[in-house]
């Protein structure tokens, strides 16, 4: 029986959908760890936000100063700062604009 | 734990393969192997796939990227959590229920790897291919054999003690980096060797052909939402005690949400290449449960070619992701439980073991009560246990604040802020239209009074040990973070 090019065009949409994605985040997150091993191999910390998820815990903070979490918050948040600020090698990618503009709360 | 007892420093996973093998060793179980390919080609074969893929971008992602950030959050495991979210007291007990479920799906799922098991070894010595083997009358003997389900049901339980007295590490991560690849080898052999079959189009086309009319049956979309949300395991624990063995540095939603969803289910659209293709190259009847996986394809082995080892690899495969499955369930209950008492980590294991065994022997002694069980905690002890996680992040913790503080930590994708909603509102109102559509369907039948006492007693109980325990602990420490108010 031969196969119609339908049917041949949805299986390979679900392996591409279903295996193309699978194999596209593995890998990814495994070079991801990777580079992480590498930075933390030549400086004992690193970078924990990226500049938009930062710019979004500070807007967070900001909001909520009062919240009760809010102590966590601004410590996470300081703690990439520094981290930025003093460090050479950054996971995140970091424009001197944005490392310009960063300031601890 | 008891907040004065010295215990050693927590586990965490070794490597971020190790984690992500864990999460997909947790999820893939019997269901992907011996449910998927026949609930697939019965609802319209691609039209499904298209429902299903919807639903897991949906819902099953972003829950899991949540229950996976409130075990790295909390670095606890269920109760612990649940106590951090909402403080002393009572509604701790919600905790309990997850735990309760847990314990109760692993009492009848055990003797359920019991019998993959069986098959396993019974393929090796290649009894499927042997002269004058009977499918039916074998499998109808063995289910008739209550001694070999407990003797299979003991095996079962010891093996996973053994191994979860290892730990995180030196156990649970030793095993799942290759029980993992070496089911998805297993299946890649299998599927090839399907394919390569005189007549193996028409098990393609089953499964693949696109039945577009299906797209808008409700049938369909109830079919898919049931795969999505039970195959993912969202909502059981597993992911929020594995993600609580996160190291400092990992990413939570490409990891514990994209690739495992994704992941696992690739898993069974490749049980379905494996298995469809030869079943119908054969021309057995596709059917699904016991029924595709103990007669249909034990029938099809002796007819093909190298069919002897084709068997093994099925078998092999099939064991491994039921035990892994398993593997990962007891933990969310040691995990807890070691925390919870001033037990070491050993006797916590024997334990909760012990205790899985007990109360899994009349699932062991009869496949009635299995299947009873199965169904019960399978359409409203889960989803239970799914609404207690989801509930308290998103009406209690609070998306947003998850989503910022811990999401998008060292996260490998961004999140942004569609992702509340999904937390808040879409998964807790799919949840109770599960439960909800299941009373309606089984109304007044013996299961669907089991699943409401389970829906009322189980919370109840919860609140009643944790009202009680933790009104006799300091209440110094712990106050909770509600008022999440996003």
């Amino acid at each position: 029986m031969a196969l119609s090019a339908e049917v041949l065009g949805m299986l390979a949409f679900t392996l591409l959908a279903f295996w193309g994605v699978s194999l596209w985040a593995l890998t990814r997150t495994l070079r991801q760890e990777s580079r992480k091993v590498d930075i933390l191999e030549q400086q004992d910390r690193m970078d924990t936000y990226s500049p938009e998820a930062l710019a979004e815990l500070r807007e967070w903070i900001e909001d909520h100063p009062n919240d009760p979490l809010a102590d966590r918050a601004r410590a996470q948040y300081n703690e990439c700062v520094d981290v930025v600020t003093q460090t050479d090698r950054h996971f995140y990618d970091w424009s001197d604009a944005d490392i310009n503009r960063l300031e601890r709360l | 734990m008891s907040d004065t007892s010295p215990k050693t420093a927590r586990d965490e996973w070794g490597t971020r393969f190790g984690f992500l093998m864990a999460m997909i060793g947790g999820m893939v179980g019997a269901g992907n192997i011996w449910r998927f390919p026949y609930v697939m080609g019965d609802n319209g074969g691609g039209a499904f796939v298209l429902a299903f893929l919807t639903l897991l971008f949906l819902l099953a992602v972003p829950g899991l990227m949540a229950e996976v950030a409130l075990g790295r959050y909390t670095n606890k495991g269920v109760i612990g959590a649940f106590r951090d979210v909402v403080g002393r007291g009572g509604m701790v007990g919600f905790g309990v229920v997850v735990l309760l479920v847990n314990i109760a799906l692993m009492s009848y799922y055990s003797p359920l790897i019991g019998w993959t098991l069986y098959y396993a070894v019974h393929s090796l010595l290649f009894t499927f291919t042997a002269p004058g083997f009977e499918a039916q009358a074998f499998m109808d003997s063995f289910f008739a054999n209550p001694a070999l389900m407990i003797a299979l049901h003991t095996v079962v339980m010891g093996s996973i003690a053994a191994i979860l007295a290892l730990g995180i590490r030196r156990g649970v991560e030793r095993i799942v980096v290759y029980a993992v690849p070496a089911l998805v080898i297993s299946l890649v052999i299998m599927a090839i060797r399907g394919l390569t079959l005189p007549g193996a189009s028409e098990g393609i086309a089953f499964t693949f052909g696109v039945q577009w009319e299906y797209l808008i049956a409700s049938e369909t979309w109830i079919a898919a939402l049931g795969q999505a949300l039970f195959s993912t395991g969202l909502g059981w624990g597993i992911a929020l005690t594995v993600g609580s063995y996160l190291r400092e540095y990992d990413d939570v939603p490409l990891g514990g949400g994209v690739f495992t969803a994704i992941g696992e289910s690739s898993i069974a659209i490749l049980a379905t290449l494996a298995i469809f293709p030869v079943v119908f190259a054969v021309g057995v009847e596709p059917d699904a449960g016991t029924g595709l996986a103990f007669v249909s394809l034990v029938q099809v082995f002796p007819e093909i070619p190298l069919g002897g080892l084709v068997a093994i690899l099925f078998f092999a495969g099939f064991f491994l992701a039921t035990f892994t499955s398993g593997l990962l369930i007891t933990e969310v209950s040691v995990t807890t439980v070691s925390e919870e008492t001033r037990l070491s980590r050993t006797q916590t294991v024997l334990a909760v073991c012990g205790g899985i065994w007990l109360l899994g022997l009349p699932s062991a002694y009869s496949t009635e009560v299995l299947d009873f069980l199965d169904f019960v905690f399978g359409n409203w002890g889960l989803p239970l246990a799914t609404l207690a996680i989801i509930g308290i992040i998103g009406w209690v913790l609070g998306p947003e604040r998850l989503r910022v503080l811990t999401v998008n930590r060292n996260a490998g994708i961004h999140i942004g802020t569609w992702w509340n909603p999904v937390i808040k509102y879409v998964i807790p109102a799919v949840m109770l239209f599960i439960m909800g559509y299941f009373a309606w369907e089984n109304f007044r039948e013996p299961e669907m009074i089991a699943g409401m006492l389970v829906l009322v007693l189980f919370p109840l109980i919860g609140y009643a040990i944790m009202s009680l325990v933790e009104g006799r602990r300091d209440t110094t420490d712990t106050a909770g973070v509600t008022g999440g108010d996003d």
